[in-house]
């Protein structure tokens, strides 16, 4: 099984001070700018507009929709409406590595309920998926992540895990846990 | 052996870098194209009977058909939201032969005279997305992507574009929403989106799999790609079987000459030496068949007439352990969770059919409440405002009809009885 | 001609009833046309349609699905059933879906009684509830999105009428829809609270109790309510409306579709000022001075008073010692006996019924009418008076812009208009709309940019409710009615008042005086000074606390008669709530004075006669009083 290469400035690794600020990064700024003059429509943008903001903060807190609003000559309601759609950004701080947990048809068939249990038992998850450390987010209601040749599988991040037992899961994460934040042991 | 189409260069090094698909021959599809012009190319997709791989199976030629003539700009929307449950050839597609992908997407757009296209692939899949990206920049580098395109004056810009997580959004309309920057909820229609699409121009909007053919199609001649299968169900088609079986994995094989039976060889057969309890043929949404539909053939009508659909491709396979009611409840809440609340009957109905198979599934439903499930589908089925919710009841209608000991067994049961039973046997 | 549109027309059959109707017509409409009611939640005739209830699915022979009548376009010979077992069946499951997370509490619900879920699941729905599910999907109430509407996500239905009317009429998308599939709300950004100045249509398009009048809350059933059709009296606009009153109180004003003038919406300056109608301490008896004492006195006593002291000053001093202000408050029949009494009976030429003299008048200066506004190649607007002495004119232009794709140009007041001549297209129709108070310089544009090939016509806005009727009917101390040149030249208000400080001036009869004109400085000292002061007012103020005689008014929701919008639209009000005493109304005071003084009308003074009587006088009123324009070509 082969493990991500460490994230580095992409993990998920908000500061307070980061997503309290009210200000986005150059980088993210210039990232938003870019992709707007893709598009022959700026309101295209939101979308990725939005990946970069929770590529640098990890989520979404409000004053962001109203910097991607004045970027691109909207509302901060219609950014709002849209960032509210779509499942994969986050309205709340995650764990650093967010995790989804495929149980559609495929992976239900082959255990993926059985290892969800198991990492919410080992992880000690709340009601949200969440592990009392802040390293995991784990997320069991996902769409069908197309990977079902392997399941069940899981999503670390931007990576698919596949063909899994609920120790090898469990196994795969605390393996993440170690390499990318550089200190070990479930708790 | 037969002949493949879109696995045909399955193992050559280097596949997804731009020399490895070179020196396969890739991109000579695109001169090619671009020497035949747009009419030529439009007669072999129309030789080729391509139909459409995203599920609907809608004849290509005739969906590019439809563009006004001389009204531009037009716009063409690769799908690669590939969602569909038990659905993975896409991401196989795009993960293994992402030049062959972008040699497909500019030869259409060639064809249809477009000079923008987008591949709007879904959020869970960025790191194809930068596969995709990566590739994109390389073939822009060599002279594919751009501006005066192999010095034939056309231009094209090809813009990859990350969902966030919709399932909706694989539905047409509701991706080009999606990609304008709004909600991805489907449109009304019409205008249809030949006519009225993205920024209210002319668009088309195929599969990753339907345009991953063009590059054969174009350089071996529609006939020949026609001939791959039958009359009525043309050329190859990338199968993906998942579920109990000893090797899960998509497949590429002729249609209509080929069996469910064949396809589940392929896959190792039923896994741990079970008998097949059941099997969905065309992913999340399609209606159930059973062992006796086995020997049907990969074939539109076939499968239509047996009551189900080929769908996206997508073949799951129940094991005789499998609880339908607890498969039917998974895909319930799936629909729930990724129905976009548009329309009341989807939106509601969803929500309710769902409490309704969890109540069932936990042996706590009576046989009245069960009674009740499958009106409530029918005043889903036909209603809604997409198919979403119309395909919400596929899966379980059909299952009760298959099943309907099962389902009532499960009324007062308490707990589900088969599982407990399945626990007693083993 | 006729044979050729009845040609064009689609023969469609509904519910076995055939019509005809212009080829696209929604089946919806085409289904109205036949008689045959469709509900609909999410359709509205003002707003693009978006099938998302579904509740109007109909059948539609040859098509194998149920069709949404308010999304679907009639084609020749098509046969649609609405009353089928397919159709009955699926709306009664459809309610079931829109009931199953509803709250059902419709007993603290205003509106409870006229809501379309209520009335529909009576009409159509399940009489019965067959879910087993315990927990429904919980959603925040009683938001306040603002100190004018409340919003209720739990009895939202989600039909977005309120998230396309941000869109589509006032372009501001305060509302937005929110999360998805049964989750999904509607909601402001982060709850921020509304801002326009139109949110009151909200919960008139809400077809349930999700969104509602804070100002109605908890106040009334629909039932208790008595309905009269009238007009809005907050601006010279003219928006049409009811006046809901229960008992003798407005409980409030609700916008009543008149397209050539409101298009269906009301502004919120308008649509809440009616507290002020129910604001108490009026003027409920007459009064005169009898032997240096105010007292009260019967109605017949007051005229007389009021007459024996117009008599004294006209034997004494003469016609022109007496002045008349009217107010832009009055209906047109008053406004006409007004200028009766003044010119006619007392033979004075001091007349006037606003502070602001105007120096030359024109009908032209409102040849284009609001509607004309949408059609016009391009719309200019002078600076940004015109919307915001009426509102709802905002909407309007929206609508040319946005709907009908005209180009409306906001200019300031001082454009150059020589750039501009060369910039409008060569040919064609321009709309200039402007405040009264730029209308010199709107002349002056209209002067240099009309050509042989390009018409341009002006829409000039006028501040209040009658301004236009009353300067039609020549409430005006140089202007007869129907915009004649006076040949006496009389005094203007504000002259009219030094005169009165001075004392050239021995009798002024102030009718319904404006906040306004009662703080014009001066005033307090010329109602003082003069001899005779006679007031008709509803409420107190400066001029009845000093008046000899006083007189009950009423007010424009007690009111019968017409009134003219600033677009020269005629009318009418009728009276929605009595006063609680009982005394004559204005009109009918009014022309008793004149026939105490001799004068005689020749009608009954009831709104009606008087209306044909200054028809008479006035022959573009001719016709009108059912709600059209002035006619100026036949006063030509």
């Amino acid at each position: 099984m082969e493990l991500p290469p460490p994230t580095g400035a992409e993990t998920r690794w908000v500061t307070e001070a980061a997503a309290g600020s009210g200000r986005l990064s150059d980088a993210t700024l210039t990232r938003i700018r870019e992709m707007e003059a893709r598009y022959p429509s700026a309101r295209s943008a939101v979308l990725p507009a939005l990946w970069a903001v929770q590529d640098e903060l990890g989520y979404l807190p409000p004053w962001t929709l109203e910097v991607v609003a004045q970027e691109l000559k909207l509302l901060p309601g219609d950014v709002e409406a849209v960032a509210t759609f779509y499942s994969m950004y986050f309205n709340h701080r995650p764990g650093r590595h967010v995790v989804q947990v495929c149980r559609n048809v495929s992976c239900g068939l082959r255990g993926s309920d059985d290892l969800l249990a198991h990492l919410q038992a080992e992880l000690h998850l709340d009601e949200e998926g969440n592990s009392p450390d802040g390293a995991f987010t784990i997320e069991g209601t996902v769409e069908c992540l197309g990977a079902c040749g392997g399941a069940p599988m899981m999503q670390v991040d931007r990576f698919s895990y596949e063909n899994l037992t609920p120790q090898s899961a469990l196994e795969v994460l605390e393996k993440v846990r170690v390499q990318t934040d550089g200190s070990g042991g479930a708790r | 052996m037969n002949e493949l189409v879109l696995t045909r260069h399955q193992g050559a090094p280097g596949l997804t870098t731009l020399a490895g698909y070179e020196k396969v021959g890739g991109y000579q599809a695109l001169r090619r194209a671009i020497a035949m012009g747009p009419e030529a190319i439009a007669a072999e997709v129309k030789a080729s009977g391509l139909r459409g791989r995203g599920g609907a199976a809608f004849p290509t030629a005739t969906k590019w058909g439809f563009l006004p003539k001389d009204s531009f700009p037009r716009y063409l929307c690769v799908n690669a939201d590939e969602s569909e449950p038990g659905c993975f050839k896409d991401r196989v597609l795009m993960e293994e032969y992402p030049h062959q992908l972008l040699e497909g997407v500019l030869i259409s757009a060639f064809a249809l005279k477009v000079n923008h296209a987008f591949i709007y692939i879904r959020g869970e899949y960025r790191s194809q997305r930068e596969l995709l990206e990566r590739a994109v920049g390389e073939a822009r580098r060599a002279g594919y992507v751009g501006r005066n395109i192999l010095g034939s004056g056309w231009d094209c810009e090809l813009l990859v574009h990350g969902g966030a997580g919709a399932y909706i959004c694989g539905e047409e309309t509701a991706l080009l929403d999606s990609l304008e920057g709004r909600r991805g909820q489907p449109r009304l229609k019409p205008p249809f989106p030949a006519v009225k699409g993205l920024y209210g121009q002319p668009t088309v909007v195929n599969n990753v799999e339907t345009l991953s053919n063009l590059p054969y199609i174009v350089s071996e001649g529609g006939a020949k790609y026609a001939a791959l299968g039958t009359e009525a169900s043309p050329g190859t088609r990338l199968f993906c079987v998942s579920g109990h079986v000893e090797r899960p994995g998509t497949f590429e094989v002729p249609m209509g000459r080929t069996t469910f039976r064949d396809l589940l060889e392929m896959a190792g057969g039923v896994w741990r030496g079970r008998q097949m309890k059941a099997m969905q043929p065309g992913g999340g949404s399609m209606q159930i068949l059973g062992p006796q539909h086995l020997d049907l053939p990969l074939d539109f009508k076939a499968v239509a007439d047996a009551g189900s659909s080929l769908g996206a491709g997508a073949l799951v396979i129940m094991d005789d352990s499998t609880c339908l009611v607890n498969v039917a409840m998974r895909l319930v809440d799936f629909y729930r969770h990724e129905s976009c609340g548009k329309c009341v009957p989807c939106r509601e109905g969803t929500y309710f059919e769902s409490e309704l198979m969890h109540r069932l599934e936990a042996g706590i439903a009576s046989r009245a409440e069960l009674a009740n499930l499958a009106d409530i589908c029918a005043n889903m089925d036909g209603r809604c405002f997409c198919p979403l919710g119309d395909t919400a009841t596929w899966f379980v209608m059909s299952a009760y009809r298959m099943f309907p000991e099962e389902f009532e067994s499960h009324c007062g049961a308490g707990s589900c009885p088969v599982r407990e039973s399945v626990a007693v046997a083993v | 001609m006729a044979q050729n549109a009845a040609t064009e027309l689609v023969t469609v059959s509904v519910d076995d009833r055939t019509v005809q109707v212009p080829p696209g017509t929604l089946v919806w409409d085409a289904c109205e046309k036949a008689g045959v009611f469709v509900p609909v939640y999410c359709a509205h005739k003002k707003l693009e349609p978006v099938a998302v209830c579904r509740m109007c699915l109909v059948e539609v022979e040859g098509t194998p699905k149920l069709q949404p009548a308010c999304a679907t376009r009639v084609a020749p010979n098509m046969v649609i059933r609405t009353a089928t077992e397919q159709v009955r069946k699926f709306r009664d499951g459809n309610l079931e879906f829109l009931l199953i997370n509803h709250p059902l509490d419709c007993p603290v619900c205003d509106r409870g009684g006229e809501c379309d879920l209520q009335d529909f699941t009576q009409r159509y729905g399940p009489g019965r509830t067959r879910t087993s599910i315990t927990e429904k999907v919980h959603f925040d109430k009683a938001i306040p999105l603002s100190d004018k509407i409340y919003l209720d996500q739990e009895r939202c239905i989600l039909c977005w009428r309120c998230v396309r009317y941000y869109e589509e009429i006032t372009g501001e998308r305060e509302i937005v829809l929110q999360e998805r599939g049964v989750h999904t709300v509607v909601d402001t950004f982060e709850r921020r609270p509304l801002q326009s100045q139109f949110q009151g249509n909200l919960p008139e398009i809400c077809p349930v109790g999700a969104l509602t009048h804070a100002q109605y809350r908890f106040r009334a059933r629909p039932w208790d309510l008595r309905r009269t059709a009238s007009v809005c009296s907050h601006c010279s606009y003219g928006c049409n409306l009811f006046v809901d009153a229960r008992e003798d109180k407005v409980a409030r004003y609700a916008s009543n579709d008149n397209p050539d003038v409101d298009d269906s919406w009301l502004c919120d300056r308008g649509r809440y000022s009616f507290p002020e109608m129910n604001r108490g301490g009026r003027v409920a008896t007459p009064e005169a001075r009898v032997g240096g004492v105010r007292q009260p006195v019967s109605p017949k006593e007051a005229v007389e008073r009021a007459c024996g002291g117009l008599l004294r000053v006209l034997s004494e001093h003469g016609p022109r010692s007496i002045g008349l202000i009217g107010s832009a408050r009055m209906t047109n029949e008053e406004a006409f006996a007004l200028q009766w009494l003044a010119r006619d009976v007392i033979k004075t030429p001091n007349l006037d019924h606003r502070l602001e003299p105007l120096e030359t008048l024109d009908p032209g200066d409102f040849e284009l009418s609001i509607a004309e506004i949408e059609e016009c190649d391009q719309v200019l607007v002078l600076g940004d008076a015109p919307e915001a002495a009426a509102p709802v004119l905002t909407l309007r232009l929206f609508k040319a812009a946005h709907k009908r794709g005209r180009q409306v140009r906001r200019l300031p007041v001082d454009s150059d208009p020589n750039p501009l001549a060369k910039q409008l297209p060569s040919s064609g129709r321009i709309g200039l709309v402007a405040h009264e108070r730029d209308l010199a310089a709107a002349r002056r544009l209209q002067a240099r940019l009309t050509t042989g090939a390009r018409r341009v016509q002006l829409l000039s806005i006028l501040d209040q409710v009658n301004d236009r009727g009353c300067q039609d009917l020549g409430l005006l101390p140089n202007w007869l009615p129907g915009y004649r040149r006076a040949t006496e030249l009389g005094l203007g208000t504000r002259e009219m008042l030094q005169a009165a400080a001075s004392g050239k001036l021995r009798a002024l009869v102030l009718i319904d005086p404006s906040e306004e004109l009662e703080a014009e400085p001066g005033f307090r000292e010329a109602v003082a000074a003069v001899e005779l002061l006679i007031v008709l007012a509803p409420w107190p103020g400066v001029a009845s606390a000093e008046a000899d005689v006083i007189l009950p008014g009423r007010t424009l929701v007690e009111k019968a008669g017409t009134v003219t919008n600033t677009e020269g639209r005629v009318q009418r009000l009728r009276p929605a709530v009595e006063p609680k005493l009982a005394f004559p109304p204005d009109l009918r005071s009014i022309v008793e004075l004149g026939e105490g003084l001799g004068g005689e009308l020749g009608v009954q003074p009831l709104a009606g006669p008087v209306f044909r009587r200054l028809a008479e006088v006035l022959p573009a009123y001719r016709g009108t009083q059912g709600g059209l324009r002035a006619n100026w070509e036949v006063q030509r």
